[in-house]
C-alpha cells in the first residue's frame, strides 16, 4: 500500500485547489437532513462526517435525462452530438459507490463504448472516504464494496484524528499528491495499522439487513429458485422503479426524440427492467409480461454467477439504497433471502 | 446542479421530492429521506414527475376559438374575451347560469383567488370541484374525522398499528406511500385485513381477505357490528345515544346469513372479529374503493359506529383515514370550492363570519347555496373549469361531455390540451408545480410549499393570476400579486390555517392544520369531536337491491373499479414519457375496455384473454377486451371506473343523499364475439 497523511489543516486547502482545475462534487447537506453529492463552491459545504448519501454518483455519469444530439430537418437533415467535458473530482465520495462505477464502467465502457459515457468517465477521479460507522440499511460488507476497499479508487481516505491518512490506487490519485506535494506528509506505520485496526472493527458494525449473496447467487445461476419465490417477490413489489434508480449499478435507459418545429433533440433517459412497458415491442408483445418474470430479470443482472463474470463482480455492491427506496419490500437483501429459504416472509 | 424540495404533484399523499435543474431546465427527482411521508421512497409517478413539467404537449399561448377552431391570442384577447363571454351570459341569465369548477390539482392559492372570483366577482354560488364526487358525506367516523379532514390521524399511525383494515382501498394502485408503511407495518407483524371485491397484491398478502360483493359493503360491516356486539362481547357502554338503535338495525345479521350476499366467509368475519377485539391500536384505511360505492355514506357511518364503539367500550384505539386521490383535494376543499361555504368551511349562513369576507374582498358574496359539479352539467350556459377534465373526472362522462358541449360558453385553464380544453372556447394556459410557489394541503392535512425551479413555459402563468387577469378585464380587479399574499389573506380569514407562516417549508413535511392557534377553529368545523354511533340504514343494508342480482339471463356481475388503475389515462401521466408507459397501458392494450374475469369464468364464458368479448347488460351492449386474472374473483366481472363509465352497460344511480351520480354494479352476459 502507497499511503500518505494528508494533515487536518490542509484537507481544505487542498479541495481549493482541486477547485481549480475541476468541478469538486462532494456530500453536502440539503434540506433538513438529506444528503446529497453535488458540485461544492466552498470546502466548508462537505459534509464529512455523513452516513450514505441518498443516491449514488449515477447522476454525474449518466443523467437521468441528457440530450445526446440535436439535428434540424430544415432543408436537409443536420446532426450534432454532444459531450460533457467537464473534468470532476469525487471527493469524500463513499467506497461503495466508487465500486458502483466499476460495474458501470463494464456496461458503458466495455464492447461497446458509450461515447456520451466515457466523455464523463475519462474526466473523472474518485477519491473514496472509508466508512467507519455503517448506517442500519447498509451491507456493502455483503458486496465486496466496503467499508474500506482494497483498490479501484484513485485515492481512499480514511479519517483519523490527525488528518486523513490517504491510500493511492492509481496514477491519476498519485499526480494529485505530486502536484500538492507540500500539503501531503509521510505516513506512520501507526497510521496504516490505524486503518486496518479501524476496517475491521466497522465490519462487526453492520445490521439486520446483511444479505448472505453467496448462497442466493449458486440458487439463482444454477436455475434452482422456487418459482414461487418470484411470484411472492411481485406481491412486494409495486413496480416503482426506485431499486434501479437508486442503484449505483442499474444501467438501462431509453431514447427519445423531441421535436420544436424543425428542430429536434434526442434524449437519454433512465428506464428500468421492472417497467411493464420496459421490454414491450411495438407489436404488443411482451417476454417478460408479468412482474415476476422481470424481478426475475433484474436479479439476474444483480447477483448471478453468469453476469458476476460479464461485469468483473457481482453487480450489487450492497450501498443498501433499495431497502430505503423499495415502496413494497422487494430489495435485495429481502429477495436474495427469499431465495435462499424457498419462501419470501 | 442545485436540489429543489418541494412536493410531489400527484396523489393525495404528498411526498416530499427533489427537482433537479440545469440550464433552466428540469432533468430529474430524487426523493427526500428526511421527509416524513415519502422517507426516500417515491412510486413510479413522482420519480418522473419532472416529465409533467418539461414537456412538449404542455399548452404555452392562450387559445381563442375563432371560426370553429382554437388560435393563439395574447393575454389581453384571451382575458377580454373570457370576460365578455361570462359578461353576456351575466347579463341574459344571471349568476346562476355560470358554474365554476376549481382543481385539486392546483395551489391552495389558485382556488381561494377563485371562490374570491365565483362568489365575489362573478357572484354565482355554483363553485364545486368534481373531484369531490369521491368525498364521502355525512357523519365523520372519529373526532370530527375524514368527511371535515379535521381528525387527528395521520400515515403515521400505521408505524404503530397491530392491525390494518383496508376497506376498499388498494394503495399499492393509489397510495403507494401509505402501501409502503402497509408493507413495512406487516414485516414487522401487524396484522392486515383487506375487504375488497379484487384480490390485489395487499390482499393476497393479508391475513384475511374479504372478496365483498361490491354494493353490500354496509351488510358486511353490519354483519361485523353484529358480531362484536352480540357473539364477541364487545363490551360496549350500554348509555351510548344510538347504541340500542344500531344493534337492533344489526340484530340478525349472523355471518353465515349474509355470506350469499356478501362473498365474505363467515369464518373469515369471524377471524376479522377476533383480530381486531385482540389489537391495542387498528388503522382503517379507506379510498375511492369504497368512497365511490353505491353506499359510500353508510358505509362510512357503518366505519364511524365501529370506531365509535371501540374508543366508548375499551376496545382498541382507531384511527379512520380517508385516502384523497389528488395531491390538493384537502387543501381544495379547505378553501371552499364547494357550493355551501366559504374557505375554512365558513358556513354561508355565518353573517359576521361572511362579513369579514365581505370587508376583505370589498363587495358582496354570494350567499347562496350553490350547484354541485354534477348538478351543474346541464343546468348552468357558462363554465369556468380550473385544471379539471370533466370528461373523466365524474362517474357520468358522457352526460359531462354532452353537457360541455351544449355550453353557451366554455373556458378552460389547464397545463395540456385535455378533452375538455378542446371543447371549450378558450383555453388559458397554466404554470405547472415546479414553475410557481404556492401550497398544497395533503391527505392528513400537511400544509406544504411547494417551489418554483424553472419558468413557465410560453406565456403560461400561475392560475390564480390568470383568474385574476380575468377578473380585471371583467372590471373587479382582484389585488394579488404573489402567493405569499395570498397565503396570508387565507391563513387570516379561514381561520384553520392560523398560525401558518408562509412558506411552510415541505422540506420538513409542512406544518399540519390546525395548528395550536387554529385548533379552536379547527373543533368549530369539525364540530363536537365526540364519535357517534347511529344505526345501520336497511336500505343501504339491502344494497344496491334487484337491479344488481346477476340471473339467469345475465349471470356475471359487473362491477366498476375505481382502485384499479386509476391513473391511466389521467391527462397528468398520459404526456409523459415513463409514466404514461405505464399508467397508458389500459387505453393501449385495452382502447375498448379491459373487462377483467377470473379464470374459471373466462372458461364458463368462453371467452380468451387479449381478446375481445361481446358484454351485454339491461342497459346496453358493448365489446371489452377480456384479460384473465386471478384478481378477479369468481362470478364478478371488473373494469377500471374510468372505462366502465364510457362503456354504456351500466346504470348510473343517484346517491338519495348527496344525489351524486354513482355507477351501480350492473349483471351482465359475456361471450365471444361472434
Amino acid at each position: 500500500m502507497t499511503a500518505r497523511m494528508l494533515p487536518g489543516n490542509k484537507i481544505d486547502e487542498f479541495a481549493v485547489r482541486l477547485m481549480r482545475s475541476a468541478e469538486v462534487v462532494a456530500p453536502r447537506r440539503v434540506g433538513e437532513e438529506d444528503v446529497f453529492y453535488g458540485a461544492i463552491a466552498s470546502p466548508d459545504e462537505i459534509a464529512w462526517d455523513y452516513g450514505t448519501a441518498v443516491e449514488p454518483l449515477k447522476r454525474f455519469l449518466l443523467p437521468q435525462r441528457e440530450p445526446i444530439l440535436r439535428f434540424s430537418t430544415n432543408g436537409r437533415i443536420r446532426v450534432g452530438a454532444e459531450y460533457d467535458e467537464q473534468q470532476r473530482v469525487f471527493l469524500g465520495v463513499r467506497c461503495c459507490d466508487v465500486t458502483g462505477v466499476a460495474v458501470l464502467d463494464a456496461m458503458y465502457g466495455g464492447d461497446t463504448v458509450d461515447p456520451y459515457y466515457m466523455s464523463r468517465r475519462e474526466r473523472s477521479t474518485f477519491i473514496a472516504l472509508t466508512c467507519q460507522q455503517p448506517e442500519p440499511h447498509c451491507f456493502c460488507v455483503c458486496g465486496d464494496a466496503g467499508p474500506f476497499l482494497e483498490g479501484g479508487y484513485d485515492q481512499q481516505w480514511t479519517a483519523l484524528p490527525e488528518g486523513m491518512l490517504v491510500e493511492i490506487g492509481s496514477a491519476a490519485g498519485e499526480a494529485l499528491v505530486r502536484d500538492n506535494e507540500d500539503l501531503f506528509a509521510e505516513a506512520e506505520v501507526d497510521q496504516v495499522a490505524a486503518r486496518y485496526r479501524l476496517a475491521r472493527e466497522a465490519e462487526q458494525k453492520f445490521g439486520e439487513f446483511k444479505s448472505y449473496i453467496a448462497g442466493a447467487m449458486r440458487k439463482l445461476s444454477m436455475n434452482e429458485v422456487a418459482p414461487a419465490v418470484w411470484e411472492q417477490a411481485a406481491d412486494r413489489c409495486m413496480e416503482c422503479g426506485g431499486c434501479t434508480y437508486l442503484c449505483p449499478t442499474c444501467s438501462c435507459f431509453t431514447v427519445t426524440d423531441r421535436m420544436a418545429g424543425q428542430d429536434g433533440v434526442r434524449e437519454r433517459h433512465w428506464d428500468a427492467c421492472l417497467y411493464s412497458c420496459y421490454a414491450r415491442e411495438a407489436s404488443g408483445h411482451n417476454p417478460r409480461p408479468e412482474r415476476e418474470d422481470r424481478l426475475r430479470a433484474r436479479f439476474f443482472h444483480k447477483i448471478s454467477h453468469q453476469w458476476a463474470v460479464r461485469n468483473g463482480r457481482q453487480a450489487c455492491v450492497g450501498c443498501g439504497r433499495c431497502v430505503l427506496g423499495c415502496m413494497g419490500w422487494a430489495h435485495t437483501p429481502a429477495v436474495s433471502e427469499g431465495i435462499r429459504r424457498g419462501v419470501m416472509t | 446542479m442545485p436540489e429543489i424540495a418541494t412536493v410531489c404533484p400527484y396523489c393525495g399523499c404528498g411526498c416530499g421530492l427533489y427537482l433537479h435543474v440545469r440550464d433552466g431546465r428540469l432533468i430529474g427527482v430524487s426523493p427526500s429521506r428526511s421527509h416524513p411521508v415519502s422517507q426516500g421512497r417515491l412510486c413510479v409517478k413522482g420519480w418522473h414527475a419532472h416529465e409533467v413539467v418539461d414537456n412538449p404537449n404542455r399548452l404555452t399561448h392562450p387559445l381563442v376559438r375563432r371560426e370553429g377552431n382554437l388560435v393563439v391570442a395574447s393575454w389581453e384577447e384571451a382575458a377580454e374575451v373570457v370576460a365578455n363571454g361570462l359578461s353576456k351570459v351575466l347579463e341574459s341569465e344571471g349568476p346562476q347560469a355560470i358554474g365554476v369548477l376549481g382543481s385539486a390539482r392546483c395551489t391552495n392559492e389558485d382556488n381561494y383567488v377563485l371562490v374570491r372570483f365565483a362568489r365575489g366577482t362573478l357572484r354565482t354560488p355554483n363553485i364545486d370541484c368534481s373531484a369531490r364526487v369521491q368525498c364521502v358525506p355525512g357523519p365523520a367516523p372519529t373526532s370530527g374525522g375524514p368527511s371535515l379532514g379535521a381528525g387527528a390521524e395521520e400515515i403515521a399511525d400505521l408505524d404503530s398499528a397491530d392491525l390494518i383494515l383496508l376497506v376498499g382501498s388498494d394503495p399499492t394502485e393509489e397510495h403507494p406511500a401509505v402501501a409502503a408503511r402497509v408493507y413495512r407495518a406487516r414485516q414487522r407483524g401487524a396484522r392486515v385485513v383487506a375487504a375488497a371485491a379484487r384480490a390485489h397484491p395487499l390482499a393476497r398478502l393479508a391475513d384475511v381477505h374479504l372478496p365483498v360483493r361490491p354494493g353490500s359493503e354496509v351488510r358486511w360491516l353490519g354483519s361485523l357490528l353484529h358480531l362484536l356486539l352480540a357473539e364477541q362481547g364487545f363490551a360496549a357502554d350500554a348509555d351510548m345515544p344510538g347504541l340500542s338503535e344500531l344493534r337492533a338495525s344489526v340484530a340478525g345479521l349472523r355471518p353465515e346469513d349474509t355470506e350469499a350476499a356478501t362473498n365474505v366467509p363467515a369464518e373469515a368475519l369471524r377471524e376479522v372479529a377476533r383480530l381486531y377485539l385482540s389489537s391495542k391500536q387498528v388503522v382503517i384505511l379507506y379510498s375511492t374503493g369504497l368512497a365511490l360505492s353505491t353506499v359510500a355514506g353508510p358505509a362510512l357511518q357503518a366505519l364511524g359506529s365501529l370506531a365509535a364503539l371501540s374508543s366508548r367500550g375499551g376496545g382498541p384505539e382507531v384511527s379512520v383515514l380517508g385516502l384523497l386521490s389528488r395531491n390538493n383535494l384537502q387543501g381544495c376543499r379547505d378553501m371552499g370550492v364547494a357550493p355551501d361555504s366559504l374557505p375554512g368551511y365558513v358556513p354561508l349562513n355565518d353573517d359576521a363570519a361572511v362579513a369579514r369576507f365581505e370587508q376583505a374582498w370589498k363587495c358582496e358574496v354570494a350567499r347562496e347555496k350553490g350547484l354541485r359539479a354534477w348538478e351543474m352539467l346541464g343546468r348552468v350556459r357558462a363554465m369556468y373549469v380550473v385544471g379539471d377534465d370533466v370528461t373523466r373526472s365524474l362517474p357520468d362522462a358522457d352526460a359531462a361531455r354532452r353537457a360541455l358541449e351544449a355550453l353557451d360558453f366554455l373556458v378552460v385553464q389547464d397545463i395540456f390540451m385535455s378533452p375538455a380544453a378542446s371543447m371549450a372556447d378558450v383555453v388559458l394556459p397554466a404554470a405547472a408545480f415546479a414553475e410557481r410557489e404556492g401550497t398544497w394541503t395533503n391527505l392528513e392535512r400537511r400544509v406544504q410549499g411547494i417551489r418554483k425551479a424553472v419558468a413557465p413555459p410560453g406565456e403560461a402563468r400561475e392560475d390564480w393570476r390568470i383568474v385574476a387577469d380575468v377578473s380585471r378585464a371583467m372590471g373587479k380587479p382582484l389585488p394579488y400579486e404573489s402567493a405569499k399574499q395570498i397565503f396570508e389573506e387565507i391563513a387570516d380569514l379561514a381561520s384553520i390555517y392560523a398560525g401558518i407562516a408562509y412558506p411552510p417549508a415541505a422540506v420538513n413535511g409542512g406544518i399540519r392544520w390546525p395548528t395550536p392557534e387554529g385548533r379552536k377553529a379547527g373543533e368549530t368545523v369539525a364540530g363536537s369531536g365526540e364519535a357517534e354511533v347511529t344505526a345501520l340504514s336497511a336500505e343501504a343494508l339491502k344494497g344496491p337491491g334487484a337491479r344488481a342480482e346477476t340471473n339467469e339471463e345475465y349471470p356475471l356481475l359487473l362491477a366498476a373499479d375505481p382502485t384499479l388503475r386509476p391513473w391511466d389515462g389521467e391527462v397528468t401521466v398520459c404526456h409523459t414519457l415513463t409514466s404514461a408507459g405505464e399508467f397508458a397501458v389500459v387505453a393501449r392494450d385495452y382502447p375498448d375496455g379491459m373487462l377483467c374475469l377470473n379464470p374459471e369464468d373466462a372458461k364458463r364464458f368462453g371467452v380468451r384473454g387479449g381478446r375481445p368479448a361481446r358484454v351485454v347488460s339491461p342497459k346496453g351492449e358493448s365489446q371489452m377486451q377480456v384479460r384473465v386474472t386471478e384478481e378477479a374473483p369468481e362470478g364478478i366481472a371488473l373494469v377500471p371506473y374510468n372505462q366502465a363509465m364510457h362503456s354504456g352497460l351500466m346504470e348510473i344511480s343517484t346517491d338519495p343523499e348527496t344525489g351524486r351520480p354513482v355507477l351501480a354494479p350492473t349483471p351482465i352476459l359475456v361471450g365471444p364475439v361472434q
